[in-house]
Protein backbone atom coordinates (compact mmCIF):
# COMPACT_ATOMS: atom_id res chain seq x y z
CA UNK A 1 0.00 0.00 0.00
CA UNK A 2 1.50 3.20 -0.92
CA UNK A 3 1.83 5.72 1.75
CA UNK A 4 1.82 9.78 1.88
CA UNK A 5 4.37 11.49 3.69
CA UNK A 6 2.06 15.55 4.64
CA UNK A 7 5.48 16.31 6.50
CA UNK A 8 6.56 19.49 4.02
CA UNK A 9 4.19 20.88 1.23
CA UNK A 10 6.13 17.91 -1.29
CA UNK A 11 3.35 14.98 0.43
CA UNK A 12 5.22 12.50 -1.50
CA UNK A 13 3.09 9.63 -2.21
CA UNK A 14 5.36 6.43 -1.56
CA UNK A 15 5.03 3.28 -2.93
CA UNK A 16 6.42 0.11 -0.43
CA UNK A 17 10.37 -0.12 -0.40
CA UNK A 18 10.95 3.72 -1.70
CA UNK A 19 11.33 6.80 0.13
CA UNK A 20 10.26 10.45 -0.19
CA UNK A 21 12.37 13.13 -2.05
CA UNK A 22 14.47 13.70 0.94
CA UNK A 23 15.42 10.13 1.12
CA UNK A 24 15.03 9.18 4.89
CA UNK A 25 10.98 8.74 5.00
CA UNK A 26 10.27 5.36 4.25
CA UNK A 27 7.35 3.05 3.17
CA UNK A 28 8.10 -0.34 4.59
CA UNK A 29 5.33 -2.56 4.28
CA UNK A 30 2.59 0.41 4.17
CA UNK A 31 3.91 2.25 7.10
CA UNK A 32 5.73 5.67 6.73
CA UNK A 33 9.10 4.96 8.70
CA UNK A 34 12.14 8.00 9.74
CA UNK A 35 15.43 5.81 8.88
CA UNK A 36 17.38 8.38 10.32
CA UNK A 37 16.17 8.97 13.82
CA UNK A 38 18.93 8.61 16.89
CA UNK A 39 21.61 8.31 13.58
CA UNK A 40 22.88 11.82 13.21
CA UNK A 41 25.41 11.91 10.79
CA UNK A 42 27.27 14.93 12.20
CA UNK A 43 27.53 16.34 15.97
CA UNK A 44 29.83 19.52 16.55
CA UNK A 45 30.23 22.16 19.33
CA UNK A 46 29.74 25.29 17.14
CA UNK A 47 29.67 28.74 18.24
CA UNK A 48 25.99 29.71 17.96
CA UNK A 49 26.94 33.19 15.47
CA UNK A 50 27.96 30.09 12.73
CA UNK A 51 24.76 29.36 12.35
CA UNK A 52 24.22 32.39 12.14
CA UNK A 53 22.40 33.78 15.14
CA UNK A 54 23.66 37.27 15.96
CA UNK A 55 20.61 37.78 18.40
CA UNK A 56 20.25 34.74 20.55
CA UNK A 57 22.87 34.55 23.02
CA UNK A 58 25.54 35.75 21.50
CA UNK A 59 28.94 34.34 22.14
CA UNK A 60 27.59 30.60 23.57
CA UNK A 61 28.56 26.87 21.93
CA UNK A 62 25.70 25.19 20.56
CA UNK A 63 25.49 21.54 20.01
CA UNK A 64 24.75 21.45 16.18
CA UNK A 65 23.76 18.20 14.71
CA UNK A 66 22.53 16.53 11.20
CA UNK A 67 21.31 13.30 9.70
CA UNK A 68 21.71 12.58 5.95
CA UNK A 69 18.96 13.94 3.67
CA UNK A 70 17.19 17.08 2.85
CA UNK A 71 13.63 17.58 1.08
CA UNK A 72 14.86 20.58 -0.96
CA UNK A 73 17.80 19.47 -3.87
CA UNK A 74 19.34 23.54 -4.64
CA UNK A 75 22.04 23.37 -6.83
CA UNK A 76 23.92 25.80 -4.71
CA UNK A 77 23.64 23.55 -1.91
CA UNK A 78 26.80 24.23 0.34
CA UNK A 79 26.50 20.86 2.24
CA UNK A 80 25.13 18.87 -0.42
CA UNK A 81 27.50 15.74 0.81
CA UNK A 82 25.30 15.06 3.85
CA UNK A 83 21.90 16.73 2.51
CA UNK A 84 22.30 14.73 -0.95
CA UNK A 85 23.17 11.22 0.47
CA UNK A 86 21.36 8.13 0.98
CA UNK A 87 20.83 6.91 4.31
CA UNK A 88 22.48 3.84 2.99
CA UNK A 89 25.41 4.79 1.17
CA UNK A 90 26.12 7.52 4.50
CA UNK A 91 28.03 6.66 8.11
CA UNK A 92 26.13 7.83 11.37
CA UNK A 93 26.21 7.73 15.33
CA UNK A 94 24.20 6.13 17.63
CA UNK A 95 22.69 9.17 19.41
CA UNK A 96 19.48 9.21 20.82
CA UNK A 97 17.69 12.11 21.92
CA UNK A 98 18.96 11.30 25.68
CA UNK A 99 22.54 10.94 24.63
CA UNK A 100 22.32 14.49 22.79
CA UNK A 101 21.28 16.37 25.49
CA UNK A 102 24.17 14.37 27.69
CA UNK A 103 26.32 15.82 25.44
CA UNK A 104 25.01 19.47 24.99
CA UNK A 105 25.68 19.82 29.02
CA UNK A 106 29.30 17.81 29.21
CA UNK A 107 30.33 20.26 26.57
CA UNK A 108 29.08 23.43 28.16
CA UNK A 109 26.77 24.43 25.27
CA UNK A 110 23.28 26.24 25.99
CA UNK A 111 21.49 25.00 23.28
CA UNK A 112 20.94 22.36 20.64
CA UNK A 113 21.18 23.26 17.11
CA UNK A 114 19.30 20.94 14.38
CA UNK A 115 21.36 22.75 11.30
CA UNK A 116 23.53 21.75 8.38
CA UNK A 117 20.77 19.52 6.41
CA UNK A 118 17.40 20.72 6.98
CA UNK A 119 15.49 19.39 10.54
CA UNK A 120 12.07 18.96 9.02
CA UNK A 121 13.47 15.74 7.23
CA UNK A 122 13.88 14.14 10.94
CA UNK A 123 11.27 15.82 11.93
CA UNK A 124 10.01 13.18 14.84
CA UNK A 125 14.21 12.85 16.26
CA UNK A 126 14.11 16.53 16.21
CA UNK A 127 10.77 17.00 17.78
CA UNK A 128 11.67 14.46 20.58
CA UNK A 129 15.15 15.68 21.47
CA UNK A 130 13.76 19.29 21.57
CA UNK A 131 10.83 18.33 24.44
CA UNK A 132 13.67 16.14 26.67
CA UNK A 133 16.10 19.39 26.21
CA UNK A 134 13.49 22.24 27.03
CA UNK A 135 12.36 19.92 30.15
CA UNK A 136 16.23 20.35 30.93
CA UNK A 137 16.80 23.97 30.42
CA UNK A 138 18.88 23.02 27.13
CA UNK A 139 17.40 25.63 24.61
CA UNK A 140 16.79 24.38 20.75
CA UNK A 141 17.80 26.22 17.93
CA UNK A 142 16.68 25.18 14.09
CA UNK A 143 18.36 26.42 10.90
CA UNK A 144 15.92 25.14 8.65
CA UNK A 145 14.89 26.64 4.57
CA UNK A 146 11.26 26.12 6.12
CA UNK A 147 9.90 23.97 3.58
CA UNK A 148 7.79 22.37 6.05
CA UNK A 149 3.47 21.87 6.48
CA UNK A 150 1.58 24.15 9.00
CA UNK A 151 0.20 21.56 11.27
CA UNK A 152 3.95 20.12 12.19
CA UNK A 153 5.48 23.09 12.03
CA UNK A 154 3.24 24.36 14.61
CA UNK A 155 3.92 20.96 16.79
CA UNK A 156 7.25 21.71 16.83
CA UNK A 157 7.35 25.19 17.49
CA UNK A 158 6.22 24.53 20.94
CA UNK A 159 9.67 23.50 21.81
CA UNK A 160 11.61 25.56 19.90
CA UNK A 161 13.65 28.83 20.99
CA UNK A 162 14.88 30.13 18.21
CA UNK A 163 15.12 29.84 14.38
CA UNK A 164 17.33 31.17 11.32
CA UNK A 165 14.61 30.62 8.34
CA UNK A 166 16.37 30.57 4.81
CA UNK A 167 14.19 32.76 2.29
CA UNK A 168 16.47 32.23 -0.71
CA UNK A 169 14.45 34.52 -2.55
CA UNK A 170 11.01 36.42 -3.26
CA UNK A 171 10.88 34.87 -6.43
CA UNK A 172 9.02 31.62 -7.18
CA UNK A 173 10.46 30.88 -10.22
CA UNK A 174 13.82 30.83 -8.40
CA UNK A 175 12.39 28.42 -5.68
CA UNK A 176 11.38 26.18 -8.34
CA UNK A 177 14.50 26.04 -10.70
CA UNK A 178 17.29 26.27 -8.17
CA UNK A 179 15.97 24.87 -5.15
CA UNK A 180 13.00 22.43 -6.60
CA UNK A 181 10.60 23.43 -4.23
CA UNK A 182 7.80 26.72 -3.81
CA UNK A 183 8.06 29.95 -2.66
CA UNK A 184 4.56 30.27 -0.99
CA UNK A 185 5.25 27.62 1.73
CA UNK A 186 8.19 29.12 3.01
CA UNK A 187 6.71 32.66 3.49
CA UNK A 188 4.21 31.18 5.41
CA UNK A 189 6.42 29.62 7.51
CA UNK A 190 8.31 32.93 8.50
CA UNK A 191 5.22 34.39 8.85
CA UNK A 192 3.92 31.46 11.47
CA UNK A 193 7.16 31.57 13.35
CA UNK A 194 7.64 35.08 13.92
CA UNK A 195 3.59 35.13 14.66
CA UNK A 196 4.52 32.11 17.51
CA UNK A 197 7.01 34.34 19.56
CA UNK A 198 9.96 32.01 18.68
CA UNK A 199 13.00 34.12 17.92
CA UNK A 200 13.48 34.82 14.00
CA UNK A 201 16.78 35.21 12.21
CA UNK A 202 16.39 35.39 7.83
CA UNK A 203 19.25 34.47 6.13
CA UNK A 204 19.07 35.23 1.86
CA UNK A 205 22.40 33.42 0.55
CA UNK A 206 23.21 36.15 -2.84
CA UNK A 207 23.99 34.50 -5.82
CA UNK A 208 25.71 36.35 -8.88
CA UNK A 209 23.09 36.45 -11.41
CA UNK A 210 19.98 34.57 -10.25
CA UNK A 211 19.01 36.70 -7.27
CA UNK A 212 21.27 39.64 -6.94
CA UNK A 213 19.50 42.14 -8.25
CA UNK A 214 18.77 45.79 -6.55
CA UNK A 215 15.60 44.76 -6.78
CA UNK A 216 15.43 42.05 -5.87
CA UNK A 217 17.27 42.52 -2.93
CA UNK A 218 14.49 45.11 -2.36
CA UNK A 219 11.75 42.99 -2.60
CA UNK A 220 12.98 40.53 -0.43
CA UNK A 221 13.47 43.45 2.21
CA UNK A 222 9.94 44.78 2.21
CA UNK A 223 8.53 41.36 2.03
CA UNK A 224 9.92 41.05 5.10
CA UNK A 225 10.01 44.29 7.07
CA UNK A 226 5.99 44.25 6.19
CA UNK A 227 5.40 40.68 7.26
CA UNK A 228 7.94 39.76 10.25
CA UNK A 229 9.06 43.52 11.45
CA UNK A 230 12.05 45.67 10.59
CA UNK A 231 13.62 44.23 13.83
CA UNK A 232 14.09 40.96 12.12
CA UNK A 233 17.66 40.09 12.09
CA UNK A 234 18.84 39.80 8.53
CA UNK A 235 21.98 38.01 7.16
CA UNK A 236 22.76 38.38 3.23
CA UNK A 237 24.96 35.72 2.85
CA UNK A 238 28.14 35.20 -0.07
CA UNK A 239 27.83 32.26 -2.19
CA UNK A 240 30.69 30.43 -2.89
CA UNK A 241 30.56 28.00 -6.39
CA UNK A 242 29.50 24.88 -4.78
CA UNK A 243 27.66 21.17 -6.37
CA UNK A 244 26.01 21.71 -9.50
CA UNK A 245 26.87 25.48 -9.63
CA UNK A 246 30.25 25.87 -10.07
CA UNK A 247 30.25 27.71 -13.12
CA UNK A 248 29.43 30.98 -10.77
CA UNK A 249 31.47 32.79 -9.40
CA UNK A 250 31.51 34.14 -5.50
CA UNK A 251 29.45 37.16 -4.45
CA UNK A 252 31.54 40.01 -4.35
CA UNK A 253 31.81 42.14 -1.16
CA UNK A 254 30.60 45.40 -2.79
CA UNK A 255 27.33 43.19 -3.65
CA UNK A 256 27.10 42.32 -0.51
CA UNK A 257 27.40 45.37 0.99
CA UNK A 258 24.60 47.23 -1.61
CA UNK A 259 21.97 44.77 -0.17
CA UNK A 260 22.44 45.53 3.17
CA UNK A 261 22.76 49.29 2.48
CA UNK A 262 19.73 48.72 0.53
CA UNK A 263 18.11 46.32 3.08
CA UNK A 264 18.81 49.15 5.70
CA UNK A 265 17.44 52.40 3.27
CA UNK A 266 14.05 49.90 3.64
CA UNK A 267 13.77 50.13 7.26
CA UNK A 268 15.82 47.21 8.14
CA UNK A 269 17.11 47.86 11.70
CA UNK A 270 20.01 44.83 11.65
CA UNK A 271 21.51 43.76 8.34
CA UNK A 272 24.57 41.53 8.64
CA UNK A 273 26.61 39.93 5.78
CA UNK A 274 27.88 36.23 6.52
CA UNK A 275 31.00 33.86 5.19
CA UNK A 276 32.90 37.20 4.46
CA UNK A 277 35.10 39.39 6.35
CA UNK A 278 33.28 42.81 6.60
CA UNK A 279 34.33 45.46 8.84
CA UNK A 280 31.06 46.54 9.95
CA UNK A 281 28.85 44.01 8.86
CA UNK A 282 28.81 41.73 10.95
CA UNK A 283 28.58 44.04 14.34
CA UNK A 284 25.05 44.86 15.80
CA UNK A 285 24.66 48.55 15.91
CA UNK A 286 21.56 50.49 18.28
CA UNK A 287 18.64 51.77 15.39
CA UNK A 288 17.94 54.04 17.72
CA UNK A 289 21.39 56.33 18.34
CA UNK A 290 23.68 53.64 16.43
CA UNK A 291 25.86 52.87 19.32
CA UNK A 292 28.23 49.91 18.32
CA UNK A 293 26.21 47.06 20.73
CA UNK A 294 28.09 43.78 19.63
CA UNK A 295 31.70 43.57 17.60
CA UNK A 296 32.13 40.66 15.95
CA UNK A 297 34.70 39.09 14.14
CA UNK A 298 34.20 36.01 11.89
CA UNK A 299 32.09 33.85 14.64
CA UNK A 300 33.49 35.34 17.41
CA UNK A 301 32.30 38.20 20.09
CA UNK A 302 34.55 40.64 20.71
CA UNK A 303 32.52 43.09 22.64
CA UNK A 304 29.30 43.16 24.01
CA UNK A 305 27.60 46.32 25.20
CA UNK A 306 24.02 45.20 25.76
CA UNK A 307 22.80 46.15 29.44
CA UNK A 308 19.73 43.70 29.60
CA UNK A 309 18.82 43.56 25.88
CA UNK A 310 19.25 47.27 25.84
CA UNK A 311 21.16 49.63 24.62
CA UNK A 312 23.70 50.98 27.05
CA UNK A 313 23.71 54.87 25.73
CA UNK A 314 19.94 55.55 24.71
CA UNK A 315 18.07 52.93 26.01
CA UNK A 316 16.47 51.31 23.52
CA UNK A 317 15.08 47.54 23.74
CA UNK A 318 17.36 45.31 21.11
CA UNK A 319 14.87 42.53 19.50
CA UNK A 320 16.48 39.06 20.53
CA UNK A 321 16.94 36.54 23.59
CA UNK A 322 19.72 37.73 25.94
CA UNK A 323 19.64 35.46 28.49
CA UNK B 1 -19.90 18.19 -35.32
CA UNK B 2 -19.79 14.89 -37.55
CA UNK B 3 -20.44 11.66 -35.41
CA UNK B 4 -16.78 10.19 -35.40
CA UNK B 5 -16.22 13.61 -34.07
CA UNK B 6 -18.46 13.56 -31.54
CA UNK B 7 -17.62 10.01 -30.56
CA UNK B 8 -13.53 11.55 -30.04
CA UNK B 9 -14.94 13.86 -28.10
CA UNK B 10 -16.99 11.49 -25.53
CA UNK B 11 -14.10 9.21 -25.52
CA UNK B 12 -11.64 11.86 -24.79
CA UNK B 13 -13.98 13.71 -21.52
CA UNK B 14 -14.20 10.48 -20.28
CA UNK B 15 -10.46 9.21 -20.01
CA UNK B 16 -9.53 12.64 -19.10
CA UNK B 17 -11.88 12.18 -16.17
CA UNK B 18 -10.82 8.37 -15.54
CA UNK B 19 -6.85 9.88 -15.35
CA UNK B 20 -8.42 13.12 -12.90
CA UNK B 21 -10.07 10.86 -10.36
CA UNK B 22 -7.43 8.01 -10.63
CA UNK B 23 -4.64 10.63 -9.27
CA UNK B 24 -7.64 12.29 -6.69
CA UNK B 25 -8.42 8.78 -5.24
CA UNK B 26 -4.66 7.09 -5.38
CA UNK B 27 -3.85 9.77 -2.81
CA UNK B 28 -3.81 7.12 0.07
CA UNK B 29 -4.31 7.73 3.96
CA UNK B 30 -3.58 9.29 6.28
CA UNK B 31 -5.32 12.55 5.21
CA UNK B 32 -3.65 14.25 7.80
CA UNK B 33 0.05 14.73 9.15
CA UNK B 34 0.97 11.65 11.54
CA UNK B 35 4.58 11.23 12.54
CA UNK B 36 6.62 8.48 10.61
CA UNK B 37 7.09 5.27 12.97
CA UNK B 38 11.29 5.05 14.65
CA UNK B 39 13.01 2.45 12.48
CA UNK B 40 15.60 0.77 14.57
CA UNK B 41 18.25 -0.54 12.37
CA UNK B 42 19.90 1.91 10.45
CA UNK B 43 20.46 1.09 6.81
CA UNK B 44 24.44 2.98 6.54
CA UNK B 45 26.52 1.77 8.64
CA UNK B 46 27.33 3.17 12.59
CA UNK B 47 30.48 4.72 14.02
CA UNK B 48 31.99 5.51 17.01
CA UNK B 49 31.42 9.26 18.03
CA UNK B 50 34.69 11.15 18.48
CA UNK B 51 36.13 14.12 17.82
CA UNK B 52 32.94 16.63 18.42
CA UNK B 53 34.52 19.55 20.44
CA UNK B 54 35.56 20.38 16.44
CA UNK B 55 33.46 23.33 14.48
CA UNK B 56 31.41 21.40 11.93
CA UNK B 57 33.49 21.84 8.49
CA UNK B 58 29.60 22.16 7.41
CA UNK B 59 27.47 25.46 6.52
CA UNK B 60 25.27 26.51 9.16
Amino acid sequence: MKVQCRLCPKECLIKPGQSGECRVRINIDGVLRTVVYSYPCSIHVDPVEKKPFFHFLPGTKTLSLATVGCNLHCKNCQNWEISQANPEDSEAFFCPPEKLVELAKTNQCTSLAYTYTDPVIYYEYTLDSSKLARATGIRNILVTAGYINKEPWKELLQYIDAARIDLKSISDDFYREVCSATLKPVLDCLVLTKASGVHLEVINLVIPTLNDKPQQIRALAQWVKVNLGSDTPLHFSQFYPQYKMQYLPPTSAETLDTARQIAMSEGMQYVYIGNITSETGQNTYCPGCKTLLIERSGFTVLKNQLKNGNCPTCGQKIYGVWK
Amino acid sequence: MTRREFVQFVLKTASAIAVGAYFITDKVSPRRFIRAVRQKKYPGSVKQLSNINTQGKWRG
